[in-house]
């Protein structure tokens, strides 16, 4: 069985017609002119406060010295690498994001795959999963600090103590594990509604024609379904990790970077130097190495965004 | 390959209490090439979706050669679809789409190869195998459905309007192929389609359905001769054959202005039943132009000329409704009459088919 070619238009007709007018210089600047003034505010908000942190990473300023202000070159850097205290809250970092992402990416995919099949009372159980997304990240830090940690009346010490376990002083004993519960409890529901935007962007013929091959469904799962959510958690992964990076309420009302230096991370670190240390100069450089990376991982995560519209169609 | 059987099969869907397909009942020899075909909505696609086994049997029985599937899972049925959307592996290639459900059946590779091989080769997609199905066109997506139900050789072939998102050429041309390769493989084949054309073409027999029900199951040319029912002979055909109702006086129908005799045959039916009116139906083509003293007398309200044919759409005379035309009747496209014009019209004698108004039952034999 073959189509004759010459009947098989679609596969030369795809490409779009050419633009028969291109617009002058003139018309192209009119049409942007109103666009001006937004342009100009976002660069205001956005860009000035950048500039003022780098200008300010380049001079030795102290605010409890009143030296007048001095371009240093790249001395704050230098002295910021080489911190201890500074590579603590790298590793820190890296550690608490990676940790809470792929505990939250793992619970995420989960429950989407539960809540994608029809059960009784799924709005409910979608809207009572969502929730814990939808609290301010300092009330839940607080929550969790007082009604979930607390070693006296915690909940988790009345759970383990059911199972004769315990007591845990979670904060001090456990500090990492305690913020990485916290913060995989706020963001799996993130990750949540990302993966079933993907599971119920999927065509169910597919699936279906999937049942019909004989496959079952560990190995649709597998073969199919994963393939099809691979951008969504790549999204998944790139968005949390941007937001988790920058993890500051938690940390601040929980364990204040502590014990010792056990929870300190990249924006505790640059907070402590700029309001406890007032050492502006090297906070700022501190804050520009961050940024730095953070817009690494940001131009990541606009590819992957644009990949998932070019992907399928 | 194998018989399938529908027993008394019926689905009701969730929440509603009309079943969507009632008490179907065929059986489908062995290499048979099926046709189920009917208005949309009329639960061809549930009936061929119980057979797959992607919607439950509520009652009755489904059997493919001597198993009862009823209750077997899609999988286990050894049964090939394929779907109106080709429903292909997005993130597969056009190989791996193929060999996927072999891959499940644990097939060894050597053997996979080969069949993928074969099947690209008869369905000339050799130079695609390595292609993503969002690279290809519409036609050769539907050659690698295609290609994925043969490489299974499974005991049939399910398929749902597989060509309804070809282009008008296309699907006449891929229509041909796939009747041509159903006949070489064998294998029997249950394809549904809302194309009366395409169920005539393709189908060794065709069964037509509406509203959940079975009408008819016959071949082609026995549900263009005689069908069984009302809604059969309207339903194949096209034009449509012209179906009205007239009264019946000493046996004589009234039509227009013109008394014809009925057969003994119909009207010895039409007493056994007690009725004094029939419904008479007579295709375009039975239907000829002839003389002022013959016939009856309609007048013209549309011409439609097609180059081979013309077609003539007149209201019967006498009858009041004015809007649509009442018959339609084929003629020899050299000598249209105009629009306006009286003409007079003779149903040739043996080609009408009389129904009872009642339940549209056929009543002549
Ligand atoms: N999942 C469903 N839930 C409830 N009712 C359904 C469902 N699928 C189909 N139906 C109903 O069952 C009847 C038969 O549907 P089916 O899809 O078999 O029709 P079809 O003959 O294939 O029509 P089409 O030619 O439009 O595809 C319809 O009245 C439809 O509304
Ligand atoms: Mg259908």
């Amino acid at each position: 069985m073959s189509a004759p070619p010459v009947v098989d238009g679609r596969a030369g007709g795809a490409a779009a017609p050419a633009r028969s007018t291109t617009p002058t210089a003139v018309e192209r600047l009119k049409r942007r002119i109103p666009l001006l003034p937004a342009l100009v505010l976002t660069i205001v908000l956005t860009q000035v406060p950048l500039l003022g942190t780098v200008y300010y990473s380049f001079h030795s300023r102290n605010l409890l010295r009143g030296d007048a202000i001095e371009f240093v070159w790249f001395a704050n850097y230098a002295d910021i690498l080489g911190d201890e205290h500074f590579r603590t809250a790298v590793l820190n970092t890296v550690v608490l994001t990676a940790s809470t992402v792929t505990l939250s990416i793992a619970l995420g995919v989960a429950l989407a795959v539960l809540l994608d099949k029809a059960f009784l009372g799924r709005s409910v159980v979608r809207t009572l999963l969502i929730t814990p997304f939808l609290v301010m990240p300092a009330v839940a830090a607080l929550l969790w600090k007082h009604a979930m940690f607390d070693p006296v009346y915690g909940l988790l010490n009345w759970f383990l103590s059911l199972v004769g376990v315990g007591p845990i002083d979670w904060i001090s004993e456990l500090p990492m594990f305690s913020i990485v519960l916290m913060m995989t409890w706020q963001w799996t529901p993130f990750m949540m509604l990302i993966v079933l935007a993907g599971l119920q962007s999927q065509s169910p013929e597919v699936l279906e024609a999937a049942k019909v091959d004989g496959a079952r469904a560990f190995a649709t799962f597998r073969r199919i379904t994963l393939p099809h959510l691979r951008r969504f958690i790549e999204l998944g992964i790139l968005l949390g990790s941007i937001f988790i990076v920058q993890t500051f309420d938690a940390i601040f009302l929980i364990t204040q970077g502590g014990p010792g230096q056990a929870t300190m991370n990249l924006p505790y670190f640059i907070y402590q130097r700029t309001f406890r240390a007032f050492e502006v100069g090297e906070s700022a450089a501190a804050g520009v190495i961050v940024v730095a990376g953070t817009i690494v991982i940001a131009i990541f995560a606009l590819r992957v965004i644009l990949n998932l519209f070019r992907e399928e169609g | 390959m194998a018989t399938i059987t529908y027993e008394a099969a019926t689905r009701f869907y969730p929440g509603s209490e009309r079943p969507a397909v009632d008490g179907l009942e065929i059986s489908i020899e062995d290499g048979e090439f099926l046709v189920l075909v009917g208005p949309s909505g009329c639960g061809k696609s549930t009936s061929l979706r119980m057979l797959a086994g992607l919607e439950d049997v509520d009652e009755g029985a489904i059997r493919i050669g001597d198993r009862d599937v009823t209750t077997l899972a899609p999988g286990r049925r050894d049964v090939a679809m394929v779907f109106q959307s080709y429903a292909l592996y997005p993130h597969m290639n056009v190989a791996e789409n193929m060999a996927f459900a072999l891959e499940m059946a644990k097939m060894p590779k050597q053997e996979r190869r080969r069949r993928v091989r074969e099947a690209a080769r008869i369905l000339d997609l050799e130079p695609f195998l390595d292609r993503k199905p969002k690279s290809l066109s519409g036609g050769q997506r539907q050659r690698v459905a295609m290609g994925r139900a043969i490489v299974r050789e499974p005991q049939a072939f399910l398929m749902d309007e597989p060509l309804s998102n070809l282009d008008a050429k296309l699907r006449v041309s891929t229509r041909s192929q796939i009747a041509a390769l159903q006949k070489r493989l064998g294998v029997t084949t249950v394809y549904v389609t809302h194309d009366q054309v395409e169920a005539m073409t393709m189908g060794d027999r065709v069964a037509v359905l509406n509203e959940g029900v079975l009408q008819q199951c016959d071949s082609p040319r026995a549900l263009y001769q005689r069908p069984a029912n009302a809604f059969v002979a309207g339903f194949i055909g096209s034009p449509a054959m012209n179906i009205r109702e007239f009264a019946v006086h000493d046996g004589h129908a009234r039509i227009g202005d013109r008394d014809v005799e009925v057969s003994d045959e119909l009207r010895a039916a039409l007493a056994d039943e007690g009725l004094d009116r029939v419904l008479l139906g007579f295709r375009p083509e039975s239907v000829d132009l002839v003389g002022p003293s013959e016939g009856f007398t309609a007048s013209v309200q549309l011409v439609e000329e097609l180059g081979a044919d013309a077609y003539l759409y007149c209201s019967i005379a006498g009858t009041d409704h004015a809007g649509d035309p009442d018959i339609v009747t084929r003629i020899d496209p050299a000598r249209p009459p105009r629009v306006g014009e009286t003409v007079h019209l003779r149903v040739r004698a043996g080609h009408e088919h009389a129904f009872s108004p009642v339940t549209g039952e056929r009543l002549s034999s």
